[in-house]
């Protein structure tokens, strides 16, 4: 059990404003995620929950309760690092162990714990190898496992699965998701992969220089960004913004707006003798196909299904459902409706 | 000439063989991607490519020439590693026009190609910034430029792009490409990301457990993968595969896949495939080419355990933990609640052999 709340919390270290009057709050049993380019803040906020630092301004709430000098250990939150901080000389089970050993439980609950810690991450046939002797993605559940023992309030996990390779990383995500599932627990999650956030997370928060720019579910986020950052954050190839009057697509006249934003799978790409837009590349990627495309001075990227036969050189009109199109105002604000 | 020949190639260190006799001829400017994952021999390749390894056996031509006993310094060959040396205590200039500085080059020389590499790789405005303290995203861009700038006719690199954060890495595969483009060289690149080598490559060499599995566009292998190991390392996610055995039903020939049911019957080409099976068959299709189906139609009946919305993309994980089965939807697509009926398209499927894992050809 654990709601995290964060009520205008700041923390600076010397002149750098590391997390600037951030709220929020995660719910119980919620796969939170924190999203946003290298030191945007996320780690900050993680050991500020941790209790690893102090807020300088503001409160931390864990369950309603203000925990701003309350220390790591009585907080009750793992934590599961970028570089797993396994023990290379211990065994996966004496690894796993390790919490409960140090907190002196009997050995019978002990037992039962790892046991069901084992299971729940199908880690129980190789408890009695060395680290050095496990894969990438079994150290990574190994490492969790060892988190879970604890029975934890909630727990906190930093780019866990980055040094994986890319296809493990696909697999580790969905039993990272299954897991919360089926553990219940709150986690609260860093990661610099958007593909890797959207497919995690019940909720996320997206930050820039310390603040926290949206929060919302990956598909409000996605298909509602309030601001072209957001906006340009998720997705790739990532959305495609024009200045108003760019001439590359007909778009309705919208007071205020000084850009228009356009998702690549929403462009819809007709090949056009004399037409004045250009395919300039081609990416057949299986599934899908990527096109680089020249447009009135413009670059544009369309992402279409299948395997279409486009060839580089080929003159194209472009078009989309009005419904599909975004505008942003000077400011980068997008205008909503 | 800057062709890349390896005849017969053997690595072994001790008992462990890294790389079991590999074949495979690069054309001159060709950018071809090393895929596989990790320990599947395609660091090792490179590296006997680069020099600094010998192989225990076989040959490695440059064009028509023998590279037995050429040093690395001689090969003539640029590479860059996942982690870049960048010296730190120099500027981004320096170490930019390092190679150039070292060869001798007049100064006017050095400093028109080290700018016109700069403004490729937008570090214009850093380059007279000390290397130190920069993000791993620009150091690494630093490194590709650091070899880049001397237009090796033979481009090795090595994961260069595993370090840096996702939506840098999208950026940088559009620059290597259009790098490449530029300088036409011979791009040999190691990687264990699928997206990578089929955004970049001309042509993909697939490895596994040391052996070149197949070598060939990333459509061929998207479309026609030689065996199994391809079908899944190949398209994200990759392909569903299941174990069957042929079976006759009123429609035609089918698969019977155990505790999915028996499958569609099989189109014509597939049916011919199957005849060349010894036994059992692998049943294969991709993600993004399963259809809903109406009640009409045979299908497979599968509950839905987790979606993943992806931006455009909404993976389905289906089925049960011993028959699981990925498909990818357009986001927006409605999804019917509870079992769902779901097809492969016909054309779309592909066989394999249950005992080898290698592909039953559609003639």
């Amino acid at each position: 059990m654990a709601e995290i709340s964060f009520r205008n919390v700041s923390k600076r270290f010397g002149t750098t404003q590391a997390v600037d009057n951030a709220s929020f709050t995660i719910a119980d049993n919620e796969f939170f995620c924190l999203f946003g380019p290298p030191l945007s803040g996320k780690s900050t906020v993680l050991r500020l929950i941790l209790g690893l630092e102090t807020p300088d301004e503001g409160e931390v709430l864990i369950d309603g309760r203000v925990v701003n000098h309350i220390g790591p250990a009585a907080r009750n939150i793992a934590m599961v690092f970028q570089n797993l901080a396994l023990f290379p000389h211990m065994t996966a089970e004496q690894n796993v162990r390790f919490p409960l050993v140090e907190r002196r439980e009997p050995e019978a609950r002990i037992k039962a714990r790892v046991a069901d810690a084992a299971s729940k991450l199908h880690i129980s046939h190789i408890l009695h190898k060395h680290p050095g002797q496990l894969s990438g993605g079994e150290r990574q559940r190994v490492a969790i496992a060892r988190a879970l023992v604890r029975d934890p309030a909630a727990y906190l996990m930093d780019d866990p699965i980055s040094a994986l390779d890319a296809r493990l990383r696909e697999e580790a995500r969905v039993e990272l998701k299954r897991m919360q599932r089926e553990a219940g627990r709150t986690l609260v999650y860093v990661t610099h992969d958007q593909e890797e956030a959207m497919s995690v997370a019940d909720r996320m928060a997206i930050f820039e220089h310390g603040a926290i720019r949206q929060i919302g579910t990956p598909d409000a986020l996605y298909d509602q960004p309030t601001s072209a950052y957001v906006a340009r954050l998720l997705g790739a190839p990532v959305m495609n913004i024009l200045p108003m009057g760019a001439n590359v697509i007909t778009a309705p006249a919208r007071p205020g707006a000084a850009h228009l934003g356009l998702r690549p799978e929403d462009l819809t790409v007709t090949p056009q003798p004399g037409a004045a837009a250009t395919v300039t590349g081609v990416e057949p990627l299986g599934g899908y196909t990527v096109l680089t495309i020249a447009a009135a001075g413009e670059t544009l990227r369309a992402m279409l299904r299948g395997q279409p036969a486009f060839a580089t050189g080929t003159p194209v009109s472009l078009s989309a459902a009005p419904a599909r199109l975004h505008f942003f105002g000077p400011d980068g604000t997008r205008l909503a409706g | 000439m800057s062709a890349i020949t390896l005849q017969h190639l053997v690595k072994r260190f001790g008992a462990f063989t890294a790389l079991k006799s590999m074949d495979l001829a690069i054309a001159d400017g060709e950018f071809i991607a090393l895929l596989g994952p990790s320990g599947c021999g395609k660091s090792t390749t490179m590296n006997i490519i680069a020099g600094m390894e010998t192989p225990s056996e076989g040959r490695i031509l440059f064009g028509e020439r023998d590279m037995a006993g050429v040093p690395m310094g001689r090969r003539g060959v640029g590479f860059v590693f996942q982690n870049y040396a960048i010296f730190t205590h120099m500027s981004v200039r320096r170490n930019l026009d390092y190679g150039l500085r070292m060869t001798g080059r007049p100064a006017k020389e050095i400093a028109r190609r080290t700018s016109a590499m700069a403004e490729l790789l937008g570090l214009t405005d850093l380059l007279d910034r000390p290397a130190q303290g920069l993000s791993v995203n620009i150091l690494q861009r630093l490194a590709i430029g650091r070899s880049a700038v001397m237009e090796p006719a033979i481009f090795l690199l090595d994961e260069p792009l595993s370090n840096v954060d996702a939506a840098f890495r999208a950026v940088m595969r559009t620059e290597l490409k259009s790098l490449q483009r530029q300088f036409k060289q011979t791009m040999v690149y190691v990687t264990h990301d699928q997206l990578e080598a089929m955004t970049m490559a001309d042509r993909i060499a697939v490895m596994d457990h040391g052996v070149l599995q197949q070598v060939g566009t990333p459509l061929e292998v998207y479309n026609t993968p030689a065996n199994t190991f391809v079908a899944r390392f190949i398209g994200s996610p990759g392909m569903n595969l299941f174990t069957g055995t042929l079976t006759t039903t009123s429609a035609g020939l089918a698969v019977d896949l155990g505790p999915l049911g028996i499958s569609p019957p099989l189109a014509l080409a597939q049916a011919a495939a199957a005849q060349q099976a010894k036994g059992a068959v692998i049943y294969g299709f991709r993600p993004e080419e399963v259809g809903l189906a109406p009640p009409s139609e045979p299908a497979f009946d599968l509950p839905l355990s987790l979606t993943e919305r992806i931006g455009a993309r909404t993976i389905l994980h289906l089925g049960t933990p011993q028959a699981e089965v990925r498909a990818v939807f357009q986001s927006g697509t409605a999804i019917p609640e509870g079992l769902l009926r779901l097809a492969p398209a016909p054309a779309a499927v592909r066989l394999f052999d249950a005992g080898t894992g290698t592909a039953l050809l559609v003639a």
